[in-house]
């Protein structure tokens, strides 16, 4: 049962994730036709939105295990700081296309060099990137893991730079819709939606963050256990 | 292309791409799993002596 628990995240996320998109089709009022290009494409942020929420989980995750691992080499630490780099590339990567789906409709170009926060978040996500490949490219060691950890460190200091952006230097991606200021509402049904796909990729991410975990684990006893018919 | 169209399309590839991401790391979970309790009925070794943490190498200490 304890080896399946992240498998039941993940089936109960899926399934908040297909719900919120059929409640995002079908349940949810359309926007203002007046006040956007392409209303329609508006209903990408049932998803969007909550799959930046679900990369800035695993970003944290991701800061928590580079720090358990660089100051007290914790190897559990080590595990999360790979689910976390892991999960923060399918979600921060989940967010951008969306993200590129929505700009694309709604400004007539899919990406902005000059908004803030379009590039920082895409750096967060090349961040990920560059974590999930460079480490099945190098022999696990001491010094990789270091490397690692600290980058993973580090970066997150793009995530609250991030988050903040919208509210410091709105260029050309909204501000924030919820936790905003007044003039941000929106409806109940909207709001229902939203937070059933926060709900559902909240459940989505942990369900792989601890399946994750658990891989990393099964494949250190499998090095164990190789070491047994090696004879070490 | 009409809009509703250009966004069912935008989902689908969404949910195949997460669909494809959770189903891997299922079936890689599930596959470990499997060839861990094949190597430990093999060696005829208990669970518990191969979960302890495996060190990375001596310089690790």
């Amino acid at each position: 049962m304890r080896e399946r628990k992240g498998e039941l995240f993940l089936i109960a996320g899926f399934t908040g994730l297909v719900t919120t998109l059929f409640l995002a089709f079908n349940w949810v009022p359309s926007v203002n036709i007046n006040a956007f290009e392409s209303p329609e494409a508006q209903r990408i942020f049932y998803w969007h939105v909550p799959a930046a929420w679900a990369a800035f989980i695993s970003f944290s995750v991701l800061f928590a295990g580079s720090a358990m691992w660089l100051f007290k080499r914790n190897e559990l630490g080590w595990k999360l700081h790979i689910a976390g780099s892991e999960a923060g590339l399918a979600c921060g990567l989940i967010a951008v296309w969306s993200g590129c789906i929505w700009g694309a409709a709604e400004w007539g170009t899919p990406w902005d060099w000059q908004d803030y926060r379009l590039n920082s978040f895409a750096l967060l996500t090349l961040l990920a990137l560059f974590l999930v490949l460079g480490r099945r490219s190098q022999p696990d060691g001491v010094e990789s893991r270091d490397t690692f950890a600290t980058f993973g460190f580090y970066g997150f200091v793009l995530v609250p730079f991030t988050y903040l952006v919208t509210r410091i230097w709105v260029i050309r991606h909204p501000g924030p819709i919820i936790a905003g200021d007044d003039a941000s509402s929106i409806s109940l049904e909207m709001r229902l939606a939203f937070y059933v796909g926060v709900i559902s990729f909240t459940l989505m991410v942990i369900g792989h963050i601890i399946t994750s975990v658990q891989i990393t684990r099964f494949e250190q006893r499998i090095n164990r256990l190789q070491g047994i018919i090696d004879g070490e | 292309m009409e809009d509703r169209t250009y966004l069912s399309i935008a989902y689908i590839g969404m949910i195949i791409g997460i669909g494809i991401w959770t189903w891997t790391v299922v079936s890689r979970n599930r596959r470990l799993a499997s060839r861990i309790t094949a190597m430990e009925h093999t060696l005829k070794v208990k669970h518990d002596e191969t979960e302890a943490t495996v060190p990375l190498n001596d310089d690790i200490k």
